[in-house]
């Protein structure tokens, strides 16, 4: 759905979720504020506002690290997916206030250039307990300002899919930067292990859960299909599927959504064309399969987005034999148009019988 | 001085790329993106960022995008 941009899409429910993002991250920086205030009372600004930041930016990311697993484990969470990308802006601004009042703090009293100093006040790099880890969170806030000014649709379709994909891979060697910057920094200043053992404990619930969500995709991956006849897979009943929803099979290594429609069953990929969202999970919205992560569209016939768009995805043939549903995954060339499989009166009935 | 050296190529960069991002945001986007026809101000203003860091790959979409329509 390329056709026109806008600055940022707010829609209602956009909108709800974005105020929420802000009362969180006011409210944890008021907490932090008092709470520290009451314990240690000489604190100054500039250590409360770097603090406060690190540590919301901390939380922030954990969230948005357990966005993606937790979809995939439980569809109530997909809300959460839609705004993914504002939360992730939102956590870059607040670790960039922390790192450049690092950076004014710690670097701008001498008279090299507070860059320059960040990476040549402390070289102890073989070291442990006095290691340079501000450097690790710089590298961190580079990767996550990529990420953030890359965030518009407009540079997923010009940088194109693949490589706008890979840049926010890079999410995870960030994290990884991070919890050294946080390990290595606290074990300079902090004799307190609670902030620690917090860390590790995030870390440990982030791991698990992409664990799980692993797990269950390989294995729903795995199921085999036994019933085979000239290169068509036996996938399941009619009835199996509700009208204008689909079911997602993988065979050989394809992931097909066949879909329920019109009287007619059709097959097409299940892989969204924008950021490979689930479009088995989607419905049938004025005719056209919608895609649940962002609404992309596509005509169930030949998996061609309407006009003006120009998305394309792969269809499949699909036949019905006795209400069993029958599937080749040897995919057309996208945008291919396909007839699709007529229900019959009688195969609808059968459910009664 | 390594890390200045770096600084300082870093720094010629990004002020490449912020005076190659004011006619590309105001021109070229429409070229390079059909899309982009009569985006308003918020949009431009917001790719701006990324404008200034992925100038080179950019400069040559609209060179291209110019040899076509030629
Ligand atoms: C230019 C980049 C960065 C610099 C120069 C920097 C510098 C620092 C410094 C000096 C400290 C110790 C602060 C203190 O004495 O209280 C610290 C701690 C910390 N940093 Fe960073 N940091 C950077 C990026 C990041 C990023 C991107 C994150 C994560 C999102 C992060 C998360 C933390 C956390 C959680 C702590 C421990 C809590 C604290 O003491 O503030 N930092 N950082
Ligand atoms: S993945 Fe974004 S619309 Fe399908």
């Amino acid at each position: 759905m390329s056709a026109s941009y806008q600055a940022v899409l707010w829609n209602r429910q956009k909108k709800h979720y974005d105020w929420l993002i802000f009362a969180f991250c006011t409210s944890y920086l008021a907490v932090f504020t008092s709470v520290t205030l009451v314990y240690n009372p000489q604190v100054t600004f500039e250590t409360l506002l770097i603090r406060s930041t690190s540590t919301l930016a901390l939380l922030l990311l954990h969230v948005i690290l357990s966005i993606g697993p937790l979809t995939r484990i439980n569809k109530k969470f997909f809300p959460l997916l839609y705004n993914r990308r504002h939360l992730g802006v939102t956590m870059f601004c607040i670790a960039a206030v922390h790192g450049l009042f690092s950076i004014l703090q710690f670097h701008t009293l001498g008279n090299v250039n507070p860059i320059v100093s960040l990476f040549t006040s402390n070289t102890r790099f073989d070291s442990v307990s006095a290691f340079p880890f501000q450097a690790l969170g710089f590298f961190a806030l580079v990767i996550f300002f990529l990420m953030a000014i890359t965030s518009h649709d407009f540079w997923l379709h010009n940088l194109s899919p693949k490589v706008w994909k890979t840049l926010h891979m890079f999410v995870y060697l960030a994290y990884f930067l991070v919890v050294m910057h946080v390990l290595l920094g606290v074990i300079q200043y902090e004799t307190n292990p609670v902030f620690v053992i917090i860390l590790v404990l995030g870390s440990g619930a982030l791991i698990t859960l992409h664990l799980v969500a692993g797990f269950q995709e390989t294995k729903k991956d795995n199921i085999k299909f036994h019933l085979q006849r000239e290169s068509f897979v036996m996938v399941c009943d009619v009835n199996d599927i509700e009208e204008d929803r689909a079911k997602m099979f993988c065979l050989d290594k394809e992931r097909i959504a066949v879909y329920k429609t019109d009287g007619k069953l059709f097959a097409v990929s299940n892989v969204c064309k924008h950021q490979n969202g689930p479009l088995g999970e989607g419905k049938v919205i004025d005719g056209c399969i919608t895609c649940p992560w962002h609404g992309y569209q596509y005509l169930p016939h030949n998996g061609q987005s309407p006009p003006p768009f120009k998305e394309r995805i792969s269809t499949y043939d699909v036949k019905i034999e006795e209400s069993k549903v029958w599937v080749n995954p040897v995919p057309y060339p996208e945008g291919t148009e396909r007839p699709g499989a007529i229900i019959t009166i009688n195969q609808k009935e059968e459910m009664f019988v | 001085m390594v890390v200045q050296v770096i600084i300082l190529i870093v720094g010629i960069y990004i002020l490449g790329g912020v005076l190659f991002a004011v006619p590309f945001v105001i021109k070229g986007v429409t070229e390079v993106d059909e899309g982009t026809h009569g985006t308003k101000l918020g949009f431009r203003l917001i790719i701006i960022p990324g404008t200034i860091v992925f100038w080179p790959f950019l400069l040559s979409k609209w060179i291209k995008s110019n040899k076509k329509h030629d």
